[in-house]
Protein backbone atom coordinates (compact mmCIF):
# COMPACT_ATOMS: atom_id res chain seq x y z
CA UNK A 1 0.00 0.00 0.00
CA UNK A 2 2.93 2.06 0.78
CA UNK A 3 4.08 2.09 -2.40
CA UNK A 4 0.73 3.25 -4.25
CA UNK A 5 1.00 6.06 -1.89
CA UNK A 6 4.30 7.00 -2.87
CA UNK A 7 3.60 6.53 -6.57
CA UNK A 8 0.43 8.90 -6.50
CA UNK A 9 2.08 11.41 -4.60
CA UNK A 10 5.04 11.51 -7.20
CA UNK A 11 2.99 12.21 -9.62
CA UNK A 12 0.42 14.20 -8.20
CA UNK A 13 2.57 16.54 -7.03
CA UNK A 14 4.42 16.65 -10.60
CA UNK A 15 1.36 17.60 -12.19
CA UNK A 16 0.60 20.12 -9.65
CA UNK A 17 3.49 21.95 -9.78
CA UNK A 18 3.60 21.62 -13.73
CA UNK A 19 -0.29 23.17 -14.00
CA UNK A 20 1.39 25.81 -11.70
CA UNK A 21 4.15 26.78 -13.96
CA UNK A 22 1.80 26.79 -17.07
CA UNK A 23 -0.67 28.93 -15.27
CA UNK A 24 2.52 31.35 -15.07
CA UNK A 25 3.50 31.10 -18.24
CA UNK A 26 -0.01 31.57 -19.95
CA UNK A 27 -0.14 34.83 -17.35
CA UNK A 28 2.93 36.10 -19.26
CA UNK A 29 2.33 35.35 -22.77
CA UNK A 30 -1.00 35.76 -23.29
CA UNK A 31 -1.26 39.53 -23.17
CA UNK A 32 1.15 39.08 -25.59
CA UNK A 33 -0.36 36.84 -28.21
CA UNK A 34 -3.71 38.79 -28.06
CA UNK A 35 -1.44 41.74 -28.60
CA UNK A 36 0.45 40.21 -31.98
CA UNK A 37 -2.82 38.92 -33.18
CA UNK A 38 -5.12 42.26 -32.92
CA UNK A 39 -2.01 43.93 -34.64
CA UNK A 40 -2.38 41.57 -37.26
CA UNK A 41 -5.86 42.34 -37.82
CA UNK A 42 -4.86 46.31 -37.64
CA UNK A 43 -2.03 45.78 -40.24
CA UNK A 44 -4.63 43.79 -42.08
CA UNK A 45 -7.04 46.31 -42.46
CA UNK A 46 -5.10 49.39 -43.02
CA UNK A 47 -3.52 47.61 -45.83
CA UNK A 48 -7.03 46.49 -47.59
CA UNK A 49 -8.31 49.76 -47.04
CA UNK A 50 -5.74 52.23 -48.28
CA UNK A 51 -6.56 55.98 -47.48
CA UNK A 52 -7.90 55.54 -43.46
CA UNK A 53 -6.37 56.89 -40.78
CA UNK A 54 -8.87 54.54 -38.38
CA UNK A 55 -11.31 52.34 -37.87
CA UNK A 56 -14.21 51.53 -36.40
CA UNK A 57 -15.67 47.99 -35.25
CA UNK A 58 -18.97 47.41 -35.92
CA UNK A 59 -21.01 43.84 -35.26
CA UNK A 60 -23.97 43.09 -37.46
CA UNK A 61 -25.48 39.93 -37.58
CA UNK A 62 -22.56 38.60 -35.45
CA UNK A 63 -20.78 39.37 -38.33
CA UNK A 64 -17.92 41.80 -37.14
CA UNK A 65 -17.14 44.86 -39.77
CA UNK A 66 -14.20 47.32 -39.59
CA UNK A 67 -15.55 50.34 -40.50
CA UNK A 68 -12.50 52.69 -42.24
CA UNK A 69 -12.48 56.18 -41.54
CA UNK A 70 -10.84 58.82 -43.50
CA UNK A 71 -8.67 61.83 -41.27
CA UNK A 72 -12.03 63.74 -41.69
CA UNK A 73 -13.65 61.22 -40.19
CA UNK A 74 -15.66 59.83 -43.55
CA UNK A 75 -16.53 56.51 -44.72
CA UNK A 76 -13.74 55.12 -46.47
CA UNK A 77 -14.75 51.36 -46.71
CA UNK A 78 -15.82 48.27 -44.84
CA UNK A 79 -13.34 45.78 -43.84
CA UNK A 80 -13.95 42.22 -42.61
CA UNK A 81 -12.84 38.44 -42.15
CA UNK A 82 -13.05 35.88 -44.89
CA UNK A 83 -12.67 32.54 -43.56
CA UNK A 84 -12.57 29.50 -46.12
CA UNK A 85 -11.52 25.75 -46.14
CA UNK A 86 -8.66 25.48 -47.84
CA UNK A 87 -6.48 22.21 -49.09
CA UNK A 88 -4.88 22.29 -45.93
CA UNK A 89 -6.72 24.23 -43.13
CA UNK A 90 -8.52 27.29 -42.81
CA UNK A 91 -7.65 30.51 -44.90
CA UNK A 92 -8.21 33.39 -43.20
CA UNK A 93 -7.98 36.72 -45.06
CA UNK A 94 -9.21 40.41 -44.30
CA UNK A 95 -11.05 41.77 -47.50
CA UNK A 96 -11.99 45.50 -47.87
CA UNK A 97 -14.60 46.67 -49.65
CA UNK A 98 -15.68 50.07 -51.23
CA UNK A 99 -19.50 50.42 -50.62
CA UNK A 100 -20.26 53.39 -52.96
CA UNK A 101 -18.07 51.82 -55.97
CA UNK A 102 -19.20 48.84 -55.09
CA UNK A 103 -15.61 47.41 -55.94
CA UNK A 104 -12.93 45.60 -53.70
CA UNK A 105 -10.16 47.97 -52.18
CA UNK A 106 -7.77 44.97 -51.24
CA UNK A 107 -7.55 41.58 -49.86
CA UNK A 108 -4.97 40.48 -47.71
CA UNK A 109 -4.26 36.85 -46.54
CA UNK A 110 -3.33 36.25 -42.81
CA UNK A 111 -3.51 33.03 -41.90
CA UNK A 112 -2.96 29.89 -43.98
CA UNK A 113 -1.84 26.06 -43.64
CA UNK A 114 -1.56 25.71 -47.49
CA UNK A 115 1.43 23.82 -49.28
CA UNK A 116 4.59 26.06 -49.39
CA UNK A 117 6.07 26.71 -53.23
CA UNK A 118 1.84 25.61 -54.46
CA UNK A 119 -1.10 26.63 -52.33
CA UNK A 120 0.74 28.92 -50.52
CA UNK A 121 1.74 31.38 -53.10
CA UNK A 122 -1.49 32.80 -52.05
CA UNK A 123 0.12 35.33 -50.21
CA UNK A 124 2.16 36.40 -53.22
CA UNK A 125 1.37 40.02 -53.94
CA UNK A 126 0.03 39.28 -57.53
CA UNK A 127 -2.27 37.17 -56.00
CA UNK A 128 -3.47 39.05 -53.44
CA UNK A 129 -3.75 42.45 -56.19
CA UNK A 130 -5.64 40.57 -58.65
CA UNK A 131 -9.05 41.39 -56.69
CA UNK A 132 -8.06 44.92 -55.95
CA UNK A 133 -10.63 46.98 -57.70
CA UNK A 134 -12.75 44.08 -58.71
CA UNK A 135 -16.67 44.61 -58.65
CA UNK A 136 -18.73 42.83 -55.95
CA UNK A 137 -21.00 41.61 -58.54
CA UNK A 138 -18.03 39.05 -60.80
CA UNK A 139 -18.32 35.98 -61.01
CA UNK A 140 -14.98 34.93 -58.52
CA UNK A 141 -14.15 32.01 -60.74
CA UNK A 142 -11.14 30.86 -61.32
CA UNK A 143 -10.28 30.09 -64.98
CA UNK A 144 -12.28 32.94 -65.83
CA UNK A 145 -11.91 36.18 -63.90
CA UNK A 146 -9.53 35.34 -61.06
CA UNK A 147 -5.85 34.40 -62.14
CA UNK A 148 -4.96 30.82 -60.71
CA UNK A 149 -2.00 29.44 -59.22
CA UNK A 150 -0.92 26.32 -61.23
CA UNK A 151 -0.61 23.43 -59.28
CA UNK A 152 -2.75 24.90 -56.64
CA UNK A 153 -6.30 24.52 -57.81
CA UNK A 154 -8.17 23.97 -54.56
CA UNK A 155 -6.19 27.20 -52.83
CA UNK A 156 -7.35 29.12 -55.90
CA UNK A 157 -10.91 28.12 -55.60
CA UNK A 158 -11.20 28.26 -51.86
CA UNK A 159 -10.10 31.80 -52.14
CA UNK A 160 -12.47 32.97 -54.69
CA UNK A 161 -15.48 31.32 -53.37
CA UNK A 162 -14.59 32.28 -50.06
CA UNK A 163 -14.73 35.75 -51.19
CA UNK A 164 -18.03 35.38 -53.35
CA UNK A 165 -19.90 33.61 -50.38
CA UNK A 166 -19.03 36.70 -47.87
CA UNK A 167 -19.25 39.46 -50.41
CA UNK A 168 -23.19 37.91 -51.10
CA UNK A 169 -23.69 37.77 -47.40
CA UNK A 170 -22.60 41.06 -47.31
CA UNK A 171 -25.02 42.67 -50.21
CA UNK A 172 -27.91 40.00 -48.65
CA UNK A 173 -27.02 42.80 -45.13
CA UNK A 174 -27.24 45.79 -47.37
CA UNK A 175 -30.19 45.35 -49.18
CA UNK A 176 -32.44 43.62 -46.11
CA UNK A 177 -31.20 46.71 -44.40
CA UNK A 178 -29.65 45.79 -41.93
CA UNK A 179 -26.68 48.03 -42.54
CA UNK A 180 -28.27 51.00 -41.76
CA UNK A 181 -26.61 51.38 -38.10
CA UNK A 182 -23.29 51.72 -40.45
CA UNK A 183 -22.87 55.44 -42.12
CA UNK A 184 -22.55 54.18 -45.55
CA UNK A 185 -23.12 57.57 -47.53
CA UNK A 186 -19.94 58.93 -47.75
CA UNK A 187 -20.31 62.91 -45.55
CA UNK A 188 -21.83 63.51 -41.98
CA UNK B 1 33.22 14.31 -19.01
CA UNK B 2 33.25 15.96 -22.61
CA UNK B 3 32.45 13.05 -24.50
CA UNK B 4 29.12 13.61 -23.27
CA UNK B 5 28.61 16.63 -24.88
CA UNK B 6 30.38 15.60 -28.34
CA UNK B 7 29.24 11.86 -28.59
CA UNK B 8 25.82 13.72 -29.67
CA UNK B 9 27.06 16.17 -32.50
CA UNK B 10 28.40 13.23 -34.51
CA UNK B 11 29.34 9.57 -33.18
CA UNK B 12 25.60 9.95 -31.56
CA UNK B 13 23.87 11.93 -33.63
CA UNK B 14 19.99 12.02 -33.53
CA UNK B 15 19.07 12.22 -37.09
CA UNK B 16 22.24 10.98 -38.75
CA UNK B 17 23.04 7.62 -36.31
CA UNK B 18 20.46 6.73 -34.61
CA UNK B 19 18.17 7.83 -36.90
CA UNK B 20 15.48 8.53 -33.82
CA UNK B 21 13.28 11.91 -33.58
CA UNK B 22 12.40 12.30 -37.83
CA UNK B 23 9.40 13.33 -37.76
CA UNK B 24 10.02 16.96 -37.26
CA UNK B 25 13.29 16.41 -39.09
CA UNK B 26 11.49 15.53 -42.23
CA UNK B 27 8.38 18.09 -41.80
CA UNK B 28 10.01 20.87 -40.83
CA UNK B 29 13.10 21.24 -42.53
CA UNK B 30 11.43 23.35 -45.28
CA UNK B 31 13.45 26.05 -45.12
CA UNK B 32 16.78 27.30 -43.58
CA UNK B 33 14.78 29.39 -40.63
CA UNK B 34 12.49 26.91 -39.77
CA UNK B 35 15.31 24.25 -39.01
CA UNK B 36 16.76 26.27 -36.64
CA UNK B 37 13.54 27.16 -34.67
CA UNK B 38 12.52 23.88 -34.26
CA UNK B 39 16.02 22.73 -33.19
CA UNK B 40 15.76 25.63 -31.04
CA UNK B 41 12.80 24.55 -29.43
CA UNK B 42 13.69 21.21 -29.46
CA UNK B 43 17.37 21.69 -27.57
CA UNK B 44 15.37 23.79 -25.02
CA UNK B 45 12.79 21.43 -24.31
CA UNK B 46 15.29 18.59 -24.00
CA UNK B 47 18.24 20.52 -21.50
CA UNK B 48 15.42 21.89 -19.54
CA UNK B 49 13.58 18.48 -19.04
CA UNK B 50 17.11 16.49 -18.57
CA UNK B 51 17.76 18.84 -15.73
CA UNK B 52 14.38 18.77 -13.81
CA UNK B 53 14.61 14.82 -14.36
CA UNK B 54 18.56 14.10 -13.55
CA UNK B 55 17.15 16.21 -10.01
CA UNK B 56 14.35 14.11 -9.38
CA UNK B 57 15.78 10.67 -10.64
CA UNK B 58 15.77 9.44 -7.50
CA UNK B 59 12.09 10.98 -6.53
CA UNK B 60 10.42 9.07 -9.26
CA UNK B 61 9.40 5.51 -8.77
CA UNK B 62 10.29 3.47 -11.66
CA UNK B 63 6.78 2.05 -11.96
CA UNK B 64 5.39 5.66 -12.98
CA UNK B 65 8.44 6.92 -14.60
CA UNK B 66 7.35 7.55 -18.02
CA UNK B 67 3.82 9.42 -17.10
CA UNK B 68 6.00 11.82 -14.59
CA UNK B 69 8.73 12.11 -17.80
CA UNK B 70 5.94 13.01 -20.35
CA UNK B 71 4.26 15.61 -17.89
CA UNK B 72 7.54 17.26 -16.97
CA UNK B 73 8.46 17.39 -21.19
CA UNK B 74 4.77 18.45 -22.08
CA UNK B 75 4.90 21.29 -19.54
CA UNK B 76 8.14 22.66 -21.10
CA UNK B 77 6.83 22.44 -24.78
CA UNK B 78 4.10 24.18 -23.80
CA UNK B 79 6.23 27.10 -22.69
CA UNK B 80 8.22 26.87 -25.44
CA UNK B 81 4.99 27.20 -27.89
CA UNK B 82 3.37 29.94 -25.45
CA UNK B 83 7.01 31.62 -25.24
CA UNK B 84 7.19 31.51 -29.22
CA UNK B 85 3.58 32.70 -29.75
CA UNK B 86 4.10 35.42 -27.63
CA UNK B 87 8.03 36.83 -28.75
CA UNK B 88 8.10 36.01 -32.80
CA UNK B 89 4.49 34.98 -33.78
CA UNK B 90 5.55 35.12 -37.64
CA UNK B 91 7.93 31.67 -36.69
CA UNK B 92 5.58 30.52 -34.30
CA UNK B 93 2.77 30.49 -37.62
CA UNK B 94 5.38 28.79 -39.82
CA UNK B 95 6.18 25.80 -36.97
CA UNK B 96 2.73 25.74 -36.31
CA UNK B 97 1.65 22.12 -34.82
CA UNK B 98 5.60 20.69 -34.69
CA UNK B 99 5.98 22.72 -31.83
CA UNK B 100 3.63 20.89 -29.63
CA UNK B 101 4.47 17.69 -31.20
CA UNK B 102 8.10 17.47 -29.75
CA UNK B 103 6.86 15.87 -26.86
CA UNK B 104 7.06 12.93 -28.99
CA UNK B 105 10.16 13.43 -30.43
CA UNK B 106 11.54 9.85 -29.52
CA UNK B 107 15.37 12.25 -29.26
CA UNK B 108 13.72 13.53 -25.35
CA UNK B 109 12.28 10.70 -24.37
CA UNK B 110 15.06 8.67 -25.05
CA UNK B 111 17.45 11.03 -23.49
CA UNK B 112 15.72 11.01 -20.05
CA UNK B 113 15.62 6.70 -20.62
CA UNK B 114 18.86 6.47 -21.04
CA UNK B 115 21.02 9.47 -19.64
CA UNK B 116 19.17 12.01 -17.29
CA UNK B 117 17.16 9.52 -15.28
CA UNK B 118 20.64 7.44 -14.29
CA UNK B 119 23.57 10.26 -14.12
CA UNK B 120 23.86 13.38 -11.74
CA UNK B 121 22.46 16.67 -13.55
CA UNK B 122 26.33 18.12 -14.91
CA UNK B 123 26.72 15.24 -17.04
CA UNK B 124 22.83 15.41 -18.27
CA UNK B 125 23.14 18.83 -19.30
CA UNK B 126 26.18 18.12 -21.19
CA UNK B 127 24.23 15.04 -23.17
CA UNK B 128 20.98 16.74 -23.30
CA UNK B 129 23.05 19.66 -24.94
CA UNK B 130 25.15 17.69 -27.06
CA UNK B 131 21.65 15.28 -28.80
CA UNK B 132 19.86 19.35 -28.95
CA UNK B 133 22.70 20.57 -30.90
CA UNK B 134 23.66 17.52 -33.03
CA UNK B 135 19.93 17.66 -33.65
CA UNK B 136 19.51 21.51 -34.45
CA UNK B 137 23.02 21.09 -36.86
CA UNK B 138 21.31 18.26 -39.24
CA UNK B 139 18.21 19.58 -39.42
CA UNK B 140 19.69 22.39 -40.17
CA UNK B 141 22.00 21.00 -42.71
CA UNK B 142 18.60 19.33 -44.74
CA UNK B 143 16.79 22.52 -44.67
CA UNK B 144 19.63 24.89 -46.23
CA UNK B 145 19.95 22.06 -48.76
CA UNK B 146 16.15 22.06 -49.60
CA UNK B 147 15.97 25.59 -49.73
CA UNK B 148 18.39 25.85 -51.74
CA UNK B 149 17.79 23.67 -54.21
CA UNK B 150 14.07 23.92 -53.60
CA UNK B 151 13.52 27.59 -53.68
CA UNK B 152 17.01 28.84 -54.53
CA UNK B 153 17.52 30.84 -51.21
CA UNK B 154 19.08 30.35 -48.22
CA UNK B 155 17.81 31.86 -44.59
CA UNK B 156 15.49 33.72 -47.28
CA UNK B 157 17.89 35.20 -49.49
CA UNK B 158 17.98 34.70 -53.03
CA UNK B 159 21.67 32.52 -53.73
CA UNK B 160 20.89 31.17 -57.06
CA UNK B 161 19.31 34.05 -59.10
CA UNK B 162 15.80 34.76 -60.36
CA UNK B 163 16.60 32.72 -63.40
CA UNK B 164 16.77 29.42 -61.21
CA UNK B 165 14.01 26.72 -62.04
CA UNK B 166 13.05 25.64 -58.71
CA UNK B 167 12.70 22.31 -57.95
CA UNK B 168 9.68 22.53 -55.85
CA UNK B 169 9.59 18.89 -55.09
CA UNK B 170 12.42 19.62 -52.49
CA UNK B 171 10.56 21.79 -50.25
CA UNK B 172 7.44 19.30 -50.09
CA UNK B 173 7.57 15.59 -48.38
CA UNK B 174 9.35 13.68 -50.96
CA UNK B 175 11.84 16.22 -51.06
CA UNK B 176 12.69 15.75 -47.48
CA UNK B 177 12.13 12.18 -47.87
CA UNK B 178 14.91 11.92 -51.27
CA UNK B 179 17.17 14.85 -49.24
CA UNK B 180 17.96 12.77 -45.98
CA UNK B 181 17.64 9.49 -47.41
CA UNK B 182 21.31 10.20 -49.87
CA UNK B 183 22.55 12.12 -46.91
CA UNK B 184 22.30 9.20 -44.67
CA UNK B 185 23.59 6.80 -47.28
CA UNK B 186 26.71 8.92 -47.68
CA UNK B 187 27.41 9.31 -44.09
CA UNK B 188 26.96 5.56 -43.87
CA UNK B 189 29.61 4.76 -46.62
CA UNK B 190 31.64 7.75 -44.80
CA UNK B 191 31.35 5.74 -41.74
CA UNK B 192 32.34 2.50 -43.18
CA UNK B 193 35.31 3.80 -44.89
CA UNK B 194 36.91 5.08 -41.48
CA UNK B 195 36.16 1.48 -40.08
CA UNK B 196 37.90 -0.32 -43.04
CA UNK B 197 40.94 2.35 -43.06
CA UNK B 198 40.82 2.04 -39.16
Amino acid sequence: MREYFRLILVLTVISLISGGVLAQTYKFANPRIEENREKDTERAIIEVLPGISTFESVAIDGQIFYKGLDDRGRDVGVAFIVEAGGFQGVIRMMVGVDMESRQITGMKIIEHLETPGLGARINESWFQDQFKGKSLNDKFIPGEDVDAITGATVSSRAVSDGLKNSINRLLDLINSGKFTNVDMEGDR
Amino acid sequence: MLRDFTRGLWEENPTFMQLIGMCPVLAVSNAAINGVAMGAATTFVLVSSSIVISLLRNIIPREVRIPAYIVIIATFVTIADLVLAAINPAVHKVLGLFVPLIVVNCIILGRQEAFASKMPVGRSILDALGMGLGFTWAITFLSIIRELVGMGTIFGKSILGTEYVQWVIMILPPGAFLTLGILVGLINTLKRRRVVEG
